[in-house]
């Protein structure tokens, strides 16, 4: 019952009682998943799973976050999905505009640099997204750029995100990096062995985390385009 | 009064003995016979079940108990304090498995038992339990069986006899046991023996026996293994004819 | 920040082929403090099987001295050693002794039965036990120990195969983990011998 009538239980109830009530609007949710990337040397690959949930529900089994900007860089948004295509959206028209106002397409290291300053422009009403940022360079190198909710940037060789980042990394660092592996040469990774470990690693990420599975989407850019290849993983 | 050690509990006689003890043997004495055997697949716990009057329903009788799903016991003596005993077993077996989730090895079990028994020749305001077991057991290094006293200390035999009819029924063992004896010899072997001190005629309802081991397995903590029980009146009949 | 975080520390264990492995890191730390590199987390209970104890390190000293005094007062009074699955629940037990007040660690508990099966379990800081038949992981790197264990072990690993397994789990996963790391200790245990092995790993 609501207690505004419990201490007014006069006769003269009917009038309404002026109480302060407390409401509360919380403008975050986390919706899960797991992206990677990894650079090679010539080419970068970017994968996100596509599960999104919220609690324990699964709200979609296919919900892609990774989406290609350009012809040389893919984006993908882990954290809070409507922020991330809030933000994915406004990169694009920021992409558009460039577009017209140069008459090329914005350069991989460009959009890293003005994601980083989209997010900063929120600084106290953050994107709750933890974006990775895959292409290739004006060189033709794969790069992977990783980025806070409020704008910090890294590049690295690989990275993972989202909610399997801590199951994943590791991993990486250990098959892409080459760290704890005495004597190890650190050749060009293939873009074979590159697919290989991201299949791994998503597989066993999806055994131990419940919001990463369904549909693995691994996007491949190179100096040609990009390329998109699909993959099921447990839908448990 | 003609013995002064004999009232208080604690205090040794001149000649070394604790009095009492000797006369919770002699309740043990006029108790009626019990018999253990152990066989190579197992063991049988055996004991006369006589009543005092034909109007008591004997099947309500219990001498020959569970406890535990591997361990068995049968008394010569005083009932009650059997049943004493019995409980304080049962609790003992229950607190082993809380502790390790499983039952106690029949060694354990019987150590736990004694020592209750010596605690009751040593306390004050207690008097010792008037009842000597057979307590049958089978755990990991196969089957065991033990006797344990009033004083608290106890035997492993291979066969053992306690009771009104015990110095006789030993004898008889004594001739009638091999090592390789198996289960189903020592059922018929543990009957013959009571059948010896036997007053009036033997029944299904006059004996009670317990076996572990041979047929009887149960699964416990997922592994199969030989569960103590009670033959039925059935069961003893089939043996009897 | 959770008391069983305050000290830091990270666990793993295998199951082999006719083997057992079983892992930790050696970082003492208060929060994110180092103090010592040198500080043990797995204790043998029996010739073939170990106790690791990752948590609080007050507790894991005491659990420690516990445990060794309850398995040598099991091998007097029962005239034979402790097996690994009798072991797991006089742990879990004892810890469950304390459900209102609880000792900080969550042990794993690793070795060979009296039949040189393998077995492993890990459990929670109130003694729910976890009978896993491929790898446990405790401490303040279980996601990321999870992450690589799920991704490394493979079935039937021959005792050098599982120590480099495990090696390497520990190591990748312990190097993300700032209150974990600084040397490593891995034992291999086998029907005939237990395999120490001390590892360097990244010292920050």
């Amino acid at each position: 019952m609501n207690p505004v009538i419990l201490y007014n239980n006069d006769t003269s109830a009917n009038v309404p009682v002026e109480a302060p009530v407390e409401r509360q609007f919380y403008p975050y949710a986390d919706n899960g998943g797991t992206s990677l990337g990894i650079a090679g040397a010539d080419f970068c690959l970017l994968a996100s799973d596509t599960r999104k949930s919220s609690g324990y529900s699964i709200h979609s089994r296919y919900s892609p976050k990774a989406f290609k900007l350009t012809e040389k860089a893919v984006l993908a948004t882990n954290g809070f999905a409507a922020d991330g295509l809030a933000l994915t959206k406004s990169l694009c028209q920021k992409l558009e505009w460039y577009k017209h106002a140069h008459d090329k397409e914005m350069s991989t290291p460009a959009l890293a640099q003005m994601l980083s300053n989209t997010l900063y422009y929120k600084r106290f009403f953050p994107y709750y997204t933890f974006n990775l940022l895959g292409g290739i360079d004006d060189q033709g190198r794969g790069i992977v750029y990783s980025f806070d909710p409020v704008g910090s940037m890294g590049t690295e060789l690989c990275r993972a995100g989202g909610s399997s980042a801590a199951l994943i990394q590791p991993f990486l660092d250990n098959q892409v990096g080459l760290k704890n592996q005495q004597g190890a040469q650190q050749t060009p990774l293939s873009l074979e062995s590159a697919i290989r470990i991201t299949k791994d690693a998503f597989t066993s990420a999806t055994e131990r985390d419940i919001y990463t599975g369904d549909y693995l989407e691994i996007f491949i850019i190179r100096q040609e385009g990009v390329t998109v290849e699909r993959f099921d993983l447990k839908k448990d | 009064m003609t013995d002064r050690y004999s009232f208080s509990l604690t205090t040794f006689s001149p000649s070394g003995k604790l009095v009492q003890i000797e006369y919770a043997l002699n309740a043990v004495a006029q108790g009626v016979t019990s018999i253990g055997i152990k066989a190579t697949n197992g063991i049988v716990i055996a004991t006369e079940k006589k009543s005092a009057s034909p109007l008591i329903d004997d099947s309500s009788l219990e001498k020959v108990a569970n406890v535990c799903p591997n361990i068995g016991m049968v008394y010569s003596g005083m009932g009650p304090d059997f049943r004493v005993l019995l409980s304080k077993a049962r609790k003992a077996a229950q607190k082993y498995k809380r502790i390790y989730n499983e039952y106690p090895p029949t060694g354990i079990l019987v150590k736990e038992v004694a020592s209750v028994m010596q605690e009751f020749t040593q306390s004050g305001g207690v008097r010792p339990f008037g009842v000597s077991l057979l307590i049958a057991g089978y755990d990991e290094t196969g089957p065991a069986l033990y006797q344990v006293d009033p004083s608290g200390s106890y035997w492993a035999w291979k066969a053992s006899a306690i009771g009104k009819n015990m110095i006789n029924a030993k004898t008889f063992l004594e001739k009638r046991y091999n090592d390789d004896i198996e289960l189903e010899d020592a059922v018929h072997t543990s009957i013959l023996t009571l059948k010896e001190g036997f007053e009036g005629q033997m029944t299904e309802n006059s004996i009670e026996i317990g076996i572990i081991g041979g047929t009887t397995t149960g699964f416990t903590e997922g592994k199969e293994r030989p569960l103590f029980r009670k033959l039925s009146p059935l069961e003893v009949r089939d043996y009897l004819t | 920040m959770s008391i069983l975080e305050y000290n830091g520390g990270a666990i793993v264990a295998m199951v082999g082929k006719n083997c057992v492995a079983i892992g930790s890191d050696k970082r003492f730390g208060v929060q994110l403090m180092t103090v010592s590199t040198e500080f043990p987390k797995i204790f043998p209970a029996t010739d073939k099987t170990f106790i690791g104890l990752p948590g609080l390190a007050t507790d894991i000293r005491t659990l420690s001295e516990r445990f060794r005094f309850k398995i040598n007062m099991y091998k007097l009074s029962e005239e034979r050693e402790i097996e690994p699955r009798t072991l797991a629940h006089l742990v879990s037990s004892t810890l469950y002794e304390r459900r209102f007040g609880p000792y900080f660690v969550e042990p794993i508990i690793a070795g060979l039965d009296k039949d040189n099966q393998p077995f492993i379990c890990g459990m929670d800081l109130i003694g729910c036990i976890n009978f896993a038949k491929d790898f446990v992981v405790a401490g303040t790197t279980t996601d990321s120990l999870f992450g690589v264990c799920e991704s490394l072990w493979e079935p039937d690993l021959e005792p050098e195969d599982l120590f480099e397994t495990v090696s390497q789990s520990l190591l990748n996963a312990v190097d993300r983990d700032s209150l974990a790391g600084w040397g490593a200790v891995i034992h291999v245990v086998t029907p005939e011998r237990v395999i120490t092995r001390t590892l360097k790993t990244r010292m920050d």
